[in-house]
Formats: structure tokens, sequence, C-alpha cells
């Protein structure tokens, strides 16, 4: 330290940790605009339009369920909607519809639905 | 005794060496730039607009319907009014052109054992899409037996085919 003008060393350093202070908060403003992805990719992952497309579907089915099964078509449909879920939405799915019972004096087919992508599964009895 | 010369020389050292490391981390990070479509916020949106969109377009429009649009267009193999009617429930201008949105679309239906797809609506010339992704958005179709339309779809029983649409921003 010999032959130098020690005054000012503390200035010098609190220059440094402002700089430094700012760099960080720089840092957090730069990361602002990742906030909401984590939100949206956990959005887009779960398969909610999927599974309530396939309820609506199995819905569809179980109201025309009557007249399918009196010309024998209800395994087509059926078929239909599980080949086609596990080739082009890689899911697979099944569902069942019981015979009608009567629940809360109305008579309802009680039905099974059953979803399953290997990252979300779906289960549901519903009576419709 | 350890010389104490040299120590503010040590101080600025280490100072300058942060600083050095500090300005390389900025230079080189200031060569990736992140957007909005890189977050896929917009891609989420697009999809939930897309699926609501197909909803809207399977419910009947009124009690007594029993087809909604959607079942019609299919029926009938329309897919210039599909994509007409598609594209303007998810415009959100007010006035003038409609949203920069574009779209294709395809009915997978199955024929046996194999699952075989129709293109219902082919893609415009506008396919690029700059850093926006694509969204596929999807919807149950049940058709009676004894329609025609869908070229090669067997038309003696009842089917469940799935239309697909692929929407993108460009």
């Amino acid at each position: 330290m010999a032959c130098m003008n020690e005054e000012g060393q503390w200035i010098v350093l609190m220059g440094l940790l402002v700089a430094v202070g700012i760099f960080f908060l720089a840092l957090i403003i730069n990361q602002s605009a990742l906030v909401g992805q984590t939100t949206a990719e956990g959005v887009l992952e779960f398969p909610k339009n999927d599974i309530r497309d396939l309820r609506e579907a199995v819905f569809d089915y179980v109201r025309d369920y009557e007249d399918l099964l009196s010309h024998g078509y209800d395994d087509d449909v059926k078929d239909d909607i599980i080949a086609i879920s596990l080739e082009r939405k890689n899911a697979v799915v099944n569902f069942k519809v019981d015979p009608k019972v009567e629940i809360s004096g109305r008579n309802l087919h009680p039905v099974e639905i059953r979803y399953n992508n290997g990252v979300t599964k779906y289960d549901e009895r519903v009576y419709y | 005794m350890v010389s104490e010369e040299g120590q503010l020389y040590t101080m600025e050292g280490v100072a300058a060496g942060i600083i050095m490391l500090l300005a390389a981390y900025i230079a080189v990070s200031t060569t990736g730039i992140y957007t909005t479509g890189d977050t896929h916020i917009p891609d989420m949106q697009l999809e939930q607009l897309g699926s609501d969109v197909l909803a809207m377009m399977d419910t009947p429009d009124t009690a007594g319907d029993s087809k909604s649009d959607l079942e019609n267009f299919v029926n009938t193999n329309n897919g210039d009014e599909f994509k007409k009617m598609f594209l303007s429930y998810c415009n959100a201008t007010t006035s003038g052109d409609l949203d920069n949105l574009h779209m294709s679309a395809v009915v997978v239906y199955r024929s046996g054992g194999e699952i075989r797809e129709h293109q219902f609506v082919a893609p415009d010339d506008n396919t690029w899409t700059g850093r926006e992704n694509a969204v596929r958005v999807t919807r149950w179709v049940q058709l009676p037996s004894g329609y025609h339309g869908i070229p090669g779809m067997d038309t003696s029983r009842p089917q469940a085919v799935l239309v697909e649409v692929l929407l993108w921003r460009a």
C-alpha cells in the first residue's frame, strides 16, 4: 500500500457493490420473459380437451345406444373410438355401458369411462 | 508474518476477474433472444381457442336440431364451408380483414382394422409460421349409417370419426 492514497477505498468498494446489485436486478428482469412457461407447458401437457371430447363422444354413443344395439352396431362405433384414440391420440381408452337402472326416479345407463395416455389417467363412473 | 502489502492489488484483481466473467456471460447470453413464442403461452391460448370453436360448431343451433354444423359439414364432405366457419369463429378482429390464422384439417376414420385419413381442408400456400408453433385440436363426430360424402368410408354402418384441425398463426 505504499505510495498509494488509501482515501476513497470504501467509495470504490460500495460502487462495486451497487454495480453487482444492479446486475442482479437486470437478471431478474431478464428472467421475467419466462413467466408462464411452466404453466403453459403444464396446460398443454394435460389432456383436458381430449378427456372432455371423449366424454362427449361416449355420451353421444349412449344417447344412440338402444338404436345401435338393436342394429348390432354398438361394437363398431365403440371400436372406432378405441382404435382412433390409440392411433391418433396415443391414449388407451375404454368405456362400458350397462343396462338402465333407476336413479332418483329416472332410468339411466351406468357408464364407465377409462382414459390413460401414459401421463394422465382418468376414470369415471357416471349415469347418463 | 505475512506482509500486508498488495492487499488492495489482490482485491482489485478479484474484482476485475468477476467483472470480466460477467462481461463474457452477458456477451454470450445476448446471442439468444427469448421470445414469447418460445414459452408456449400463445400455443396454449391457440389450442384452447381451437377446441372452443370446434365445440361451438358441434353444438346444434336450436334445441330441435339433431345435427350440428360440424356433423353436417363432415357428412357432406364440405371442407370449404367448414374452413370458412371455423376461421370466422376464431376471428378476433372487429372489422376489416380476418385474423392471421391458417388451418388444415383431416377426418380420421376406421375401415376394418385400418385407420385412414381423409384430407378435409387442404392447407393454403401461406404455411410459413416463423417462430410460432402449430397446434392440433380434435373433435369426435358420430355419423349415422347411409350418409355419403367422404370417399372410401363404409356407409353401411354408423361410425365415430375424429376431426383433426391443425391451426397456426402466420
